[in-house]
C-alpha cells in the first residue's frame, strides 16, 4: 500500500513539510502531484509501458501491431529521444546528432499508442497503478523498460557529494542527454594530458561500449594533434567483447595514444584531486569517463521486482522470467531491456539490438495472453558493431544467437565475430541502427 | 469466380492485357491465405533492351532489377542446379506454394531484395543484403550459397523459396514468380509477405528524392533491365 504521504514524499514533494505536517503545504503539494485517475478503468487490455528506450518503443509500437485494439501507453520523463548506440562515433563528429535524436509523436501518431512525456513517481502492483506526476492510470499489464541507473554508493557510500562531484565533473554518459554532450565538449577542449576512461564493474550496459568509446576519442586527439593519452581502467582480465578487434585497433591505429590497464579494480576515486587508486597503481588524470557500477533502472526498485542473492540481497538486476521476461512476482508485470538479470546460464548482453528484440517477443507474449492464447517460445539475438577507426572508418562486429535447451533447462549463445577492421563494417554499422531507427519510429 | 472477382482477388491494378490468366488460375489455385499477388506481366531485358536469355544469367552472379514497382528491387540467381518447388510455411499459420526454379535446368530463382527483418535495400550507394555464392561464405557466419543481410545477420535460403535460416527476420523474403515462355522470362507477380506498403511508408523521403516522386517510384513496370548489382551499387557490403 502506498499512503497519499508516502507518495507525496517519492515524489520528493514536500518531504520537510511532511515532516511536521502542515496542511497548507501540503495542500500546495497536491496541486503538483495529483492523486487522482488519469484515464477511466481498463478494460482487460491497457498496456502501460514505463521507459521509451529502445525496449520501450519497440514493446509499444509491437502491441499495436499485433492488435491494433490493445490499448498502449508509452511513459517516458525525456522529451526526446537520443540514442546511446552511435554516440561514440558521434563523439568524434562521424555522425551528426541529427543521426541520435528522434520525436516520440511520429510513432505514437502512426501506431496509435499514448505517448505520455512525464515522469513515474510511484508504482502500486496491488491496485495495479502507475502514478506520474498528473495522477495515475490503472494497467491491466505493465512494462517496466527504464534501462540502468547509477550506483555511486557502491564507490562513496553514504557520501552523496563525493558522487554529485564525479559524477558531474566526470560523467559517465551512459544515459543519454547532458552527459554525452558533456563528454563530447570535454575530449575535444582535451589539450593534453591522462584522459582516463573507467569501465564498469559487474555487468553493465552495452560491454564493448569504453573501448569503442577509447578509439574515439583517441580518434579526436590524433586529429586534433593533442599530446595526450587515454589509459582504459578496466577490472576484467582482458577487453571483451571482441578483444582481438579492439586489441589490434589500439596497437595499429591508435598506438601511443590509448593504454589498456587491465584488472583495474577501484580502491578509490578522488574527483578532487583527481587520482584514481585501483588494483592495478594510481593513476593522476587531466579529465576523465568515469562509469560507476550499473543497476537496473529506478522503476524496478519502485516496484520492488530486483532479485535477491542467496542472502538475500538484492543483486541490482530484476528478477524475471527468463524466457516470457514476466516478474517472477507478478505475472502482470513484464521486464525488458537493460533491467534482466542473467539467466538459465546465459546473460543477454545490455545492448540496443537486444532490447528491441526483446521488445518484439514481449509484445507478442502480452498480445496472446490477451487473446487466451500462450505465444510459441521465442529468444533474442544480438548484433553489436563497434567503430575502432575514425579515419577511414572501419569496425567489428560480433553476433550471438542463442537457442533454448529444454533438457538441459539452459539458453545456450552461439557467438561469431569479425574482428578484422574494415570499411564495409562500419557502413553495415550506421545500416544496423538506421534500420532499427526504421523499426521504432517509422 | 467471376472475373471481378479474380480481378480483385489478385489486388492488381495492371492493365488487362498484360495478365497472364492461364498462369493466374494456375497459380491462385495452388496458394492459401492470399500469398499470391499479381501484379504486371513483365519482360525480363538486358542492359541494351534485348530480352534476357537462360544464357546470359550465369550461375552464381547475383543480378538485380526491379519489380513490381520502378523501386522495389529484386535478386535474379541462377543456382546451377535444379531448385524444386516446396510449401513455406509461415510463423503466423499461413502457407504458400513456393513455385521452384524456371529454365531448362530449373535452377533460376528471383527474391525481392528487400530484408524481411527491417527493410534493408540495395541502394546506388550500398547493398547490405547480398547473395553470397558457394565459394564465397560469409566472414561472420560462414555460411555459403545464401542470401544475407549485414545489418543485423538476417540469413536466408534461395534454395528453399526464401525461407529464413538464422538470425531475426520473422518472414522469408518474398518470391518473385517468373515465367518462361519462348526463351523469354517473365516476371508476373509476387508469393509471400508483401513489405511494400511498409516499404514506401519507410522510405517516402528516400525514393522522392531517387525517383523525383512518390508516383514515380510507384510505377508499375511492364519491363526490367537486368544487371549485375555491382553495376547498379557503388558498394557492395559483405560481412
Amino acid at each position: 500500500m502506498i499512503t497519499r504521504r508516502e507518495l507525496l514524499k517519492s515524489a520528493g514533494v514536500g518531504a520537510v513539510a511532511l515532516s511536521v505536517s502542515s496542511q497548507p503545504v501540503l495542500a500546495a503539494a497536491e496541486r503538483v502531484v495529483k492523486i487522482e485517475a488519469l484515464m477511466p478503468p481498463p478494460k482487460g487490455n491497457r498496456v502501460v509501458v514505463c521507459g521509451g528506450g529502445w525496449a520501450g518503443l519497440t514493446v509499444a509500437k509491437y502491441l499495436k501491431k499485433e492488435n491494433p485494439n490493445i490499448e498502449v501507453i508509452l511513459i517516458e520523463q525525456r522529451p526526446v529521444f537520443f540514442s546511446c548506440p552511435i554516440s561514440n562515433p558521434w563523439l568524434a563528429d562521424l555522425v551528426s546528432l541529427d543521426f541520435l535524436q528522434h520525436d516520440y509523436l511520429q510513432p505514437a501518431s502512426k501506431y496509435g499508442y499514448t505517448f505520455m512525456n512525464d515522469r513515474v513517481i510511484a508504482i502500486e502492483r496491488d491496485k495495479r497503478r502507475v502514478y506520474t506526476t498528473k495522477g495515475y492510470i490503472q494497467y491491466d499489464y505493465l512494462v517496466l523498460a527504464p534501462g540502468i541507473r547509477y550506483n555511486y554508493s557502491a564507490w562513496f557510500g553514504d557520501n552523496r557529494e563525493l558522487a554529485r562531484l564525479t559524477k558531474v565533473n566526470f560523467p559517465p554518459a551512459y544515459i543519454p542527454g547532458s552527459e554525452h554532450l558533456a563528454l563530447k565538449r570535454k575530449i575535444h577542449e582535451f589539450e593534453e594530458g591522462d584522459f582516463i576512461i573507467v569501465v564498469p564493474p559487474g555487468t553493465y550496459r552495452c560491454p564493448p561500449a569504453p573501448y569503442e568509446r577509447a578509439c574515439m576519442i583517441a580518434e579526436v586527439f590524433k586529429r586534433n594533434k593533442v599530446d595526450g593519452r587515454v589509459i582504459v581502467l578496466d577490472p576484467k582480465e582482458d577487453i571483451a567483447p571482441k578483444g582481438p578487434g579492439f586489441r589490434a585497433a589500439f596497437e595499429e591505429v591508435y598506438l601511443g595514444i590509448i593504454e589498456y590497464v587491465p584488472r583495474a579494480s577501484i580502491k578509490e576515486i578522488d574527483p578532487v584531486n583527481k587520482v584514481i587508486k585501483t588494483t592495478a597503481g594510481d593513476f593522476k588524470f587531466t579529465d576523465a569517463n568515469i562509469s560507476p557500477p550499473h543497476q537496473a533502472g529506478e522503476l524496478v526498485w519502485m516496484a520492488d521486482l530486483i532479485a535477491k542473492d542467496k542472502e538475500g540481497k538484492p543483486t541490482g538486476w530484476a528478477d524475471q522470467d527468463p524466457l516470457t521476461f514476466q516478474a517472477k512476482a507478478d505475472p502482470r508485470v513484464f521486464l525488458v531491456g537493460d533491467v534482466i538479470s542473467p539467466a538459465l546460464g546465459t546473460a543477454y548482453p545490455k545492448s540496443g539490438h537486444q532490447a528491441n528484440a526483446q521488445g518484439k517477443i514481449v509484445a507478442k507474449i502480452i498480445a496472446s495472453r490477451i487473446a487466451g492464447k500462450e505465444a510459441p517460445l521465442a529468444l533474442p539475438d544480438n548484433t553489436c558493431y563497434s567503430m575502432v577507426n575514425g579515419s577511414p572508418q572501419e569496425a567489428i562486429v560480433i553476433n550471438v544467437t542463442y537457442e533454448y535447451n529444454k533438457q538441459e533447462n539452459r539458453i545456450v549463445p552461439r557467438a561469431r565475430s569479425i574482428n578484422e577492421r574494415s570499411e564495409a563494417l562500419a557502413k553495415a554499422t550506421y545500416e544496423w541502427a538506421r534500420a532499427i531507427y526504421r523499426d521504432m519510429f517509422s | 469466380m467471376d472475373r471481378r472477382d479474380f480481378i480483385k482477388t489478385c489486388g492488381t491494378v495492371a492493365i488487362a492485357s498484360m495478365i497472364d490468366v492461364s498462369f493466374f488460375s494456375q497459380a491462385l489455385a495452388q496458394q492459401k491465405d492470399g500469398m499470391f499477388q499479381a501484379y504486371k506481366k513483365a519482360l525480363l531485358v538486358k542492359q541494351d533492351g534485348s530480352p534476357l536469355r537462360e544464357e546470359d544469367i550465369k550461375p552464381h552472379v547475383n543480378y538485380i532489377f526491379f519489380y513490381p514497382y520502378a523501386s522495389t528491387p529484386c535478386y535474379l540467381l541462377n543456382l546451377g542446379e535444379e531448385v524444386p518447388p516446396l510449401e513455406i510455411k509461415l510463423k503466423d499459420g499461413k502457407s504458400y506454394q513456393w513455385t521452384g526454379g524456371v529454365g531448362s535446368k530449373k535452377s533460376i530463382v528471383a527474391y525481392s531484395a528487400i530484408c524481411a527483418h527491417q527493410w534493408s535495400y540495395p541502394t546506388p550507394q550500398y547493398s547490405f543484403i547480398n547473395y553470397y555464392p558457394p565459394d564465397t561464405p560469409s566472414e561472420t557466419t560462414k555460411k555459403a550459397g545464401i542470401i544475407q543481410c549485414c545489418a543485423h545477420l538476417a540469413l536466408y535460403d534461395p534454395k528453399a523459396g526464401g525461407s529464413v535460416i538464422d538470425g531475426p527476420a520473422d518472414f522469408p523474403l518474398a518470391s518473385i514468380v517468373l515465367q518462361e515462355e519462348d526463351g523469354n522470362f517473365y516476371a508476373v507477380g509476387v508469393l509471400g509477405k508483401d513489405q511494400f506498403k511498409q516499404f514506401f511508408d519507410t522510405y517516402r523521403t528516400e525514393l522522392r528524392q531517387q525517383y523525383g516522386s512518390t508516383a514515380k517510384a510507384r510505377e508499375l513496370v511492364d519491363k526490367c533491365i537486368v544487371m549485375e548489382v555491382d553495376k547498379y551499387v557503388q558498394a557492395v557490403v559483405r560481412c
